[in-house]
């Protein structure tokens, strides 16, 4: 994750203002603008971004801070907070327990990652434990049972779907009753990729959840998303009661800005991120260190266990 | 937020700041990436600064009207390039037209290939589907049911083979029985992955193709610009002829997933000077169109 650059950056800021005489009104804009900017290059949303500024602003009144106030200090507090804060969505999402049968339902964009993800994550648990399986509900997608079959031999994990079927509801029940007999205690539904400009997939969608009420509905991002994010994640919470993000292909040089509108507009935390194409390139996201990765650390951790 | 000084001497900077601003918003809030706005926008208010305005004219449209001119000199393609043309002589010359489809995961490159197998098809050209993913799981079988669905050839050597031997092969039996057009399907690759880069290199060393399409996706945002800047560098960089920019063009899909969102389209062409030859805007065949440059940046603007 090439995230460095976007902390550089903010650090450069808040040490310039370390370097003027005073801190003023003036020096405090000057140190957000370069900030924002360096958020708007990591494509979080514009609005966010000046919600955040904001914000900062209301937290360091420059008025009430007396002399011999390390000013730069708590403004660095105050940003780290404000990113924490935007990632964090206040609860925590479903966890499953082993031997407790639940089922998990991956939803998102075309392309965004939802099939290689799947296996991840039942190989994650697997690895933990769990008796995992997977169901290929997308009946759309060229080729896409294919890919789900060779993802789960492969990881060795039991997978249901159909070449001839073309009802996904069908296909999502008919392999939950399986694994269900076969007393599998984590059932992940792959879904086809959506949008939330058709509404017939949306439709699809919400009947598939309807088959197989799911325990938790993860949302799956790519993490070079713009400023599309925010509207297509929301659209995906209101249909599909969205519980937990995933945020793919982190592994590039994107700085996942997205995932913070993803978060903002899910209510809904990350839980891991993809970092490659390969099945055990996949990570547990954690709010703090990520945003003293995206802070670029050095200055920040000392923050990290207030 | 537009202020109006009409009646004013030569606009000065301050004059344009508030204007400006409020414009580059504007184009991030479309998913231009920052430094692409921020770039356009100097160079709008550069062309502007010591101007005189007519007497009615505000600020605020003086500088809309730079910025619809600069975005059309930037959106208006320098080369064009027609296919239906170059596989004619091509044909002439008793070889098949080679394209080659690159580009990062998911985006859409093997669906977009499909849509441009039908769009020759549909003008009676016969398509050969090279299938040169030999990675990710299931691609064979995304292209095999494409291929019988299309009545296209294809030609699959299975997985873990080397793409660039597949494609040569592809390319020599498309020879012999006479296809048209032969399209490569490639594995998606992100742009910082040295290995997956200098092969994809090497395919197209190998093989060289008529055409490069870059297929990217209208969803991306400031990625853009690494995607494009990279692929061009690394592959000229690697590259065996002294083609500076080795991108011919770009394939901009899921069109239809971004409501007035449009940004990605400048942010593509202004890095690569590529242009945008398709639009890929829904999952079916016949969903390919041309870019419509006026439209663009009328959304862009708005
Ligand atoms: N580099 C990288 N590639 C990834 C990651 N996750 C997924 N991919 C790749 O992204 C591409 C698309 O992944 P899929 O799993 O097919 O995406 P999907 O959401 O199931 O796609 P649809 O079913 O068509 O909507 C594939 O080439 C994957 O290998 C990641 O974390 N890093
Ligand atoms: N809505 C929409 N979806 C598209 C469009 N083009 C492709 N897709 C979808 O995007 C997903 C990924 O498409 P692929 O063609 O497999 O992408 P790829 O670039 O070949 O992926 P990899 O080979 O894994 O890197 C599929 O679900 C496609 O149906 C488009 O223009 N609009
Ligand atoms: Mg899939
Ligand atoms: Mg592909």
């Amino acid at each position: 994750m090439v995230l460095a650059e976007l902390g550089g950056r903010i650090s450069r800021a808040l040490q310039e203002m370390t370097n003027a005489t005073v801190i003023d009104e003036k020096v405090l804009t000057a140190c957000l603008n370069e900030i924002s900017r360096a958020l708007f290059q990591a494509d979080v949303q514009l609005k966010m971004v000046q919600t955040m500024c904001t914000n900062i602003k209301k937290i360091v009144n420059l008025e009430d801070l007396a002399a011999g106030h390390n000013k730069r200090r708590i403004i660095q507090q105050a940003v780290f907070n404000e990113l924490c804060s935007m990632l964090d969505p206040g609860k925590p999402s479903f966890s499953p327990q082993k031997g407790k049968p639940s089922v998990i339902m991956f939803v998102g964009l075309q392309g965004s990652g939802k099939t290689t993800t799947c296996t991840k994550y039942a190989y994650h648990y697997q690895k933990k434990g769990f008796k995992p399986a997977l169901i290929c509900a997308d009946t759309f997608r060229a080729g896409a049972f294919d890919q789900l079959k060779q993802n789960a031999t492969k990881a060795n994990i039991p997978f249901y779907g159909s070449y001839t079927e073309t009802d996904p509801v069908k296909i999502a029940q008919e392999g939950l009753e399986t694994f269900r007999a076969e007393k599998c205690d984590l059932i992940i539904v792959d879904t086809s990729g959506r949008h939330k400009q058709e509404a017939a997939l949306f439709e699809e969608m919400r009947q598939v959840a309807a088959a197989t009420s799911p325990d938790l509905v993860i949302f799956v991002m790519d993490g070079s998303i713009g400023q599309a994010a925010f509207d297509q994640a929301q659209a995906f919470k209101q249909s599909a009661s969205v519980g937990a993000v995933i945020i793919t292909k982190m592994d590039g040089h994107a700085k996942g800005g997205g995932a913070l509108s993803a978060v903002a507009a899910t209510k809904s935390p990350v839980i891991f991120i993809g970092t490659g194409e390969h099945i055990d390139e996949f990570e547990t996201f954690e709010t703090k260190p990520f945003v003293s990765r995206l802070l670029g650390m050095g200055d920040w951790a000392g923050f990290m266990d207030r | 937020v537009f202020q109006s000084v009409t009646g004013k001497a030569a606009l000065e900077k301050a004059d344009l700041v508030p204007a400006m601003k409020a414009l580059k918003d504007r184009l991030m809030t479309k998913n231009v990436a920052e430094e692409i706005a921020e770039k356009i926008c100097e160079s709008v208010a550069a062309s502007l600064l010591g101007k005189k305005l007519g007497t009615f004219t505000r600020v605020s449209s003086a500088v809309k009207e730079a910025m619809g001119d600069a975005l059309l000199r930037i959106l208006t393609p320098k080369r064009s390039i027609d296919i239906l043309r170059d596989v004619k002589s091509a044909k002439d010359e008793g070889r098949p037209y080679v394209i080659v489809f690159v580009g990062v995961n998911g985006v859409g490159k093997s669906t977009s290939l499909a849509k441009v197998a039908y769009w020759l098809k549909s003008h009676e050209l016969s398509v050969l589907i090279a299938a040169c993913d030999t990675f990710r799981s299931g691609a064979v079988e995304q292209l095999r049911t494409h291929a019988k669905r299309l009545q296209t050839t294809l030609y699959e050597k299975g997985y873990e083979k080397d793409p660039a031997n597949v494609a040569r092969e592809a390319i020599a039996t498309a020879a012999k029985t006479k296809h048209d057009v032969v399209l490569v399907d490639t594995a998606g690759r992100m742009q910082d992955n040295e290995p997956l880069m200098r092969a994809l290199a090497n395919l197209i060393n190998v093989n060289k193709p008529d055409l490069v399409l870059f297929v990217g996706e209208a969803l991306v945002g400031n990625e853009a610009v690494d995607q494009l800047s990279k692929f061009n560098q690394t592959l000229a960089d690697l590259s065996a002829t002294a083609k500076r920019k080795p991108i011919d063009g770009i394939l901009l899909t899921k069109f239809d997933t971004i409501d007035d969102k449009v940004g990605a389209a400048l942010s593509m062409v202004y890095v690569s000077g590529a242009p945008i030859m398709f639009l890929g805007c829904g999952q079916s065949y016949h969903d390919l169109r041309r870019l419509n440059v006026k439209s663009i940046i009328k959304t862009l603007l708005q």
